[in-house]
């Protein structure tokens, strides 16, 4: 089963969108348009499709601006205390959403497959 | 009039009382297939006993809300597959507040408004999947009329009510709607006993002048599940004679 093809299938279906402008760098929020209904039906299909519990706080990044003022309270390392809480993400692609998160909702398709691929043990 | 039904499946929670055990006489009825949940073995021996004559039309399912992990169990039995909620299950709860046992108002508001919200969230992602799907709750003319020692009650339905005007507000473009319905005096269950303590009293405030049928409730509920009360959707019906109309 291909991660990706399944994910923007999925995407594909639920926004009524082309596949063409499912890529992997593309913004789910900013350039395909997901509401937060469209993110609780694509939370649904991908626990049915790949049979994994999914935490929407976690794939969706939810929680990233929160951990990252605490970590800011805190006075530590912002990449490394994410790294803990979000590992699906990597140390490069958590830099990149640190240096983008000014401009709006970081969400990009291909965290959902890392999302997805992570509960499925294949990292 | 012809009622029709887009699906079969329906969990029916608080399955023993007896407006749980009508209306799943006249879903069996109706071609369609009731499940009903149990808390005690007492009351799964009453369902068997009840509903013998329909023996393998229905199933029943343990569920106690005090008791999360068998959310999960429900839904494993369920197979992830359900058309319809109906609602029954709530906890009784009779006393003043300035009276109340601080541990059981908490043990309260976590089994009838935390426990029922989980469930739903379960019921409403399965139906979400499929695209459609109907819930629909039975409330109380004394959410909106309590009398006093009925504020925990009323407080935990008014809840509850809000968490399904919810789900239709936020799902019905996906398929899934919800409705309230609120009975007033009902001869069956917490009714009987009030109506048996002080019947007339009770009635005087009823213009239609009678307490309502556990039939009639059974059969509002089965209309609001059908296709063709689809549109009652994220709202409240009223049906207690007018009883909370007037003053």
């Amino acid at each position: 089963m291909d991660t990706l093809s399944e994910i923007t299938k999925s995407l594909g279906e639920i926004l009524d969108i082309e596949m063409e402008e499912i890529t992997p760098e593309a913004y789910v929020v900013r350039d395909l348009g997901a509401e937060s209904i469209d993110l609780l039906e694509l939370s649904v299909a991908l626990n049915a499709r790949f049979k994994v519990e999914v935490n929407e706080d976690e794939v969706f990044l939810r929680t990233f601006r929160v951990f990252l003022n605490k970590a800011t309270e805190a006075r530590k390392n912002p990449a490394d205390y994410l790294q803990a809480k979000f590992p699906f993400l990597g140390p490069g692609r958590i830099g990149e959403i640190l240096s983008d998160i000014d401009g709006g909702p970081v969400l990009k398709v291909k965290d959902l497959t890392a999302y997805v691929s992570w509960r499925l043990g294949d990292n | 009039m012809r009622l029709e039904f887009f699906g079969r499946r329906v969990l029916i929670l608080g399955g023993t009382c007896d407006l749980a055990i009508t209306l799943a006489e006249i879903l069996i009825q109706e071609g369609l297939h009731p499940i009903l949940t149990w808390r005690s073995e007492a009351g799964k021996g009453r369902l068997s006993a009840m509903l013998e004559s329909f023996s393998g039309r229905y199933e029943t399912v343990h569920l106690d809300l005090a008791r999360r992990p068998l959310l999960h169990g429900l839904f494993s039995e369920l197979k992830d597959d359900l058309d319809y909620v109906v609602d029954f299950a709530h906890g009784d709860m009779e006393c003043l507040i300035g009276s109340a046992n601080p541990d059981e108002i908490h043990r309260y508001f976590s089994e009838n408004v935390s426990a029922r919200a989980e469930l739903l969230r379960m019921a409403a992602r399965i139906m979400v999947r499929k695209r459609r799907g109907r819930m629909v709750f039975v409330s109380s003319s004394a959410a909106l009329k309590p009398n006093p020692g009925q504020g925990f009650y009323a407080a935990a339905k008014l809840a509850s009510e809000a968490i399904y005007r919810n789900l239709g507000l936020e799902l019905a473009g996906r398929g899934v709607t919800t409705v309230t319905l609120r009975p007033g005096y009902i001869h069956a269950g917490r009714g009987k006993k009030y109506l048996e303590a002080g019947e007339a009293e009770a009635l005087r405030a009823i213009p239609l002048g009678r307490a309502l049928t556990c039939r009639e409730v059974a059969q509002a509920a089965l209309f609001l599940l059908s296709d063709g009360a689809w549109a009652f959707n994220a709202t409240e019906v009223s049906m207690d004679g007018g009883l909370t109309a007037g003053k």
